[in-house]
């Protein structure tokens, strides 16, 4: 009866824990999800202003967002159905660091149009990515 | 007073004036040219009655040692690279397992008609599309490759049957043996068709590209990625000539993915 109860107490246990990684993986997302919408608005709200600091600091605040969306955790916080498209998110993240290091280059070289085309392309990379993963 | 428009008498000699007949013969003769082998003219065949063709400089597909490739060594249903017109621009060459279909009529994104001929080669199996998907342009890059031909063993979460072209970004599905027309997915459009010529020695010939043009768009959306791949957008838009080297995907790019 004892080793039952202990062996049902253990189960408890490991369940509970991937459970709690499972949710801690899928707070973490959606904290970097809001995070990088945040930096969106500020990089657009930058362009607005004329204000290249303001996009810089959110080019910043979105490449701060990658690190994970690049890595192999990528696996545990996809959707359960989409975990096998990982390297498609992967990609998607390469490419938002490829424009937004290409958006530094082009705002310090004063090229505001291609600037502007690293934004646009920027969002394309969220959407097409929403489009793939979400089932948009 | 002189007219400013009259010609001295002494410039006019009339053995240098080509005349009605013989213009009509240097016309009628380039036109039959031109129809025989239309790569011999550069720009656009945009005509309204089908033909949706813009000819660029005749080249050889080579292989990595710079050797001509030859149409009947090439393996089947493997998907070899090679970039063309463009240093930049990557195309797919694929020997079908079965022979493609004949004089198959297509539809671009903007509403126009046109006609993709058939397969080259001996059984009519060879054929090159542009390896750029017409939904949201992706295409093969020396780090990784999402668009690739599916070959009939192996299976594709794209389309309910094997031997197509997939896009595994959005899961677009494309005809390898008809002109590279839409089976299913996110794009609208056919790829872009690599004309070839095959030569009675065997060797294979890239000389045009059928289909809506979407190169400009490429050069615009992927600038930033030519200066890692190509040391910059001027190099990437440089014209290939002479000849085009052509290696299996698997030896242009580090990963494959296919769904």
């Amino acid at each position: 009866m004892k080793k039952l109860l202990s062996v049902l107490v253990a189960g408890g246990i490991i369940f509970g824990s991937l459970n709690a990684a499972e949710t801690d993986h899928r707070s973490m997302l959606m904290k970097d999800m809001r995070t990088m919408l945040d930096a969106m608005e500020q990089i657009q709200r930058g362009g607005l202003y004329s204000s290249t600091d303001e996009m810089k600091a959110g080019i910043k605040k979105l490449q701060g967002t990658l690190k994970t969306l690049e890595s192999e955790e990528i696996k545990f916080i996809l959707p359960k159905d989409q975990v096998y498209a990982y390297k498609f998110a992967q990609k998607s993240a390469h490419m938002l660091r490829l424009y937004s290091d290409d958006m530094i280059t082009s705002i310090d070289a004063g090229r505001m149009d291609n600037a502007l085309d690293d934004y646009n392309q920027l969002l394309k990379q969220c959407t097409s990515c929403h489009i793939r993963i979400r089932n948009w | 007073m002189k007219s400013a428009t009259l010609i001295p008498s002494k410039l006019l000699n009339t053995d240098n004036i080509m005349d009605r007949r013989n213009f009509l013969k240097v016309v009628a003769a380039g036109a039959t040219v031109v129809a025989v082998n239309p790569s011999l003219i550069r720009g656009n065949l945009y005509a309204s009655d089908g033909a949706l063709y813009k000819a660029y400089e005749k080249t050889q597909l080579v292989d990595a040692a710079g050797k001509p490739i030859k149409a009947s060594a090439l393996l089947k249903e493997v998907t070899y690279i090679f970039n063309y017109p463009y240093a930049s621009t990557p195309c797919m060459l694929i020997n079908l397992p079965q022979p493609t279909e004949k004089e198959v009529t297509l539809k671009s994104e903007s509403g126009e008609s046109y006609v993709w001929k058939n397969g080259v080669g001996k059984e009519r199996t060879i054929v090159a599309y542009v390896a750029i998907c017409t939904h949201q342009m992706t295409h093969p890059t020396p780090n990784d490759s999402f668009i690739g031909y599916v070959p009939k063993a192996k299976k594709t979460m794209a389309y309910d049957k094997s031997g197509v072209i997939v896009c595994s970004s959005h899961l677009s599905a494309f005809d390898a043996g008809a002109g590279a027309k839409v089976l299913g997915g996110a794009a609208t459009q056919p790829l872009q068709a690599v004309v070839l010529e095959h030569a009675a020695d065997d060797t294979i010939w890239a000389v045009g590209i059928l289909g809506q043009d979407k190169f400009h768009d490429y050069f615009r959306e992927f600038r930033p990625e030519f200066k890692e791949f190509y040391g910059g957008p001027a190099e990437a838009k440089k014209l290939v000539s002479i000849s085009a080297k052509t290696v299996k995907l698997t030896e242009f790019t580090k990963e494959v993915i296919q769904y």
